[in-house]
């Protein structure tokens, strides 16, 4: 390997190593804080720090779109160099679907209380699946936060692929509220990613009508009760389009259904549901599946 | 009927995620410091323009990250403020 070679190699190594999937899952974990306070608090004059939580995901957005710069920068200093052309980068789109969360130890003082929600969120899955909560016994044998929200967004997945609505429903209505929310967050650059191979580009705010055309009508199929707004919000989040104002959605809307259209772009892109394991073998992208 | 205990619990589960949030960012930051020593070591010396941009992008998503993290600290504080008072 020339000296120069070995400069681009390290260049593309840092530039793959940047932290935009981080990033995209601290948005999305803001955005469910923000959705859900939105939520306690409609008809309560108190901010209950919605207003700072929007700054905090402005910032947030900002991070993003800074890191990318810095990725086309360092393909234009790798072309100045003469080695441009390679393979698109690598990013950490698997990142808020490791097993070992990077929150710091927290201390028993810090420690979140058991979740007291009753069932709110089951009561929100059954309107959006159709699908009703299974008996309470069979719901407590595999309920709480057991196997955490990577594995709950590969058995959405797969609950997608096999076409079971009522799969569907149960893996969803057996956990906790905190681990349903968090499909936003860790759905959220797997997305972007399963897009993009989908479409064979980087996603386009003209993508939008093309992506909603390849999965709009199997989320519908399987969440006959998710509003449509919803989806356009994801789709306009994927391919960085001004997402529409709406009134404020139920918390649970834009979890759900991020992770029903991660589970359809998969399918769209016949890739098993295994492939969003963090330490399974990267799947080659396919340029422009079907989409 | 709602009650006291299921606001509490919603804010509280509101928190979780901004907590979640927060180590996403402080992991974030932690992988961005990496990637400007790397970035200044192998670049050291370089007076390319398109150097001085990855630069002044790394250092500005940085930035981003702890103005966000300082949001999200008074965003939890009020947040707190509130079910104290309930």
């Amino acid at each position: 390997m020339s000296l120069v070679e070995e400069l681009g190699a390290q260049l593309r190594a840092t530039s793959e190593e940047l932290p935009t999937g981080l990033v995209s899952v601290a948005m999305e974990r803001l955005r469910s804080a923000s959705d859900l306070l939105n939520w306690v608090r409609q008809t309560s004059v108190d901010p209950l720090g919605v207003p700072q939580l929007g700054n905090a995901i402005e910032h947030a957005e900002h991070s993003a779109a800074a890191l990318r710069l810095a990725q086309d920068a360092i393909a234009s200093y790798l072309a100045v160099l003469g080695l441009s052309g390679g393979a698109p980068p690598k990013d950490d789109y698997r990142a808020g679907l490791k097993q070992d969360d990077p929150a710091p130890p927290r201390t028993e003082e810090q420690a979140p209380p058991p979740e007291r929600l009753g069932p709110w969120w089951q009561e929100r899955v059954a309107a959006l699946t159709g699908e009703a909560p299974p008996p309470p016994a069979e719901a407590g044998a595999a309920g709480g936060r057991s196997g955490g929200t990577a594995e709950l967004l590969r058995r959405v997945a797969a609950g997608v692929r096999s076409g079971d609505r009522a799969r569907l429903g149960r893996d969803l209505h057996r956990v906790d509220a905190a681990t349903g929310l968090g499909l936003s967050a860790a759905s959220s650059p797997v997305l972007h990613r399963l897009a993009g191979d989908l479409l064979g580009h980087e996603p386009r705010p003209e993508d939008m009508q093309r992506l909603r055309t390849a999965a709009g009508g199997r989320v519908r199929s399987l969440l006959p009760g998710t509003p449509p707004a919803v989806l356009d919000t994801l789709l306009a989040r994927i391919c960085r389009a001004p997402a529409a104002a709406e009134a404020p959605a139920h918390p649970a809307d834009s979890a759900v259904t991020a992770s029903v259209l991660t589970g359809v772009l998969l399918a769209r892109l016949g890739r098993d549901p295994a492939t969003l394991d963090p330490d399974a073998p990267e799947p080659s992208r396919t340029r422009g599946a079907d989409a | 009927m709602a009650s006291v205990a299921e606001v509490r619990a919603a804010v509280d589960a509101a928190l979780h995620q901004v907590t979640e949030g927060q180590a996403a960012i402080q992991a974030a930051r932690e992988k961005l410091g990496e990637a400007q020593q790397s970035l200044a070591a192998a670049l050291d010396g370089s007076a390319n323009d398109a150097v001085g941009a990855a630069h002044a992008s790394l250092a500005q998503a940085d930035q981003q990250l702890e103005e966000c993290l300082g949001a999200t600290l008074m965003a939890v504080e009020q947040a707190q403020t509130y079910t104290a008072t309930l």
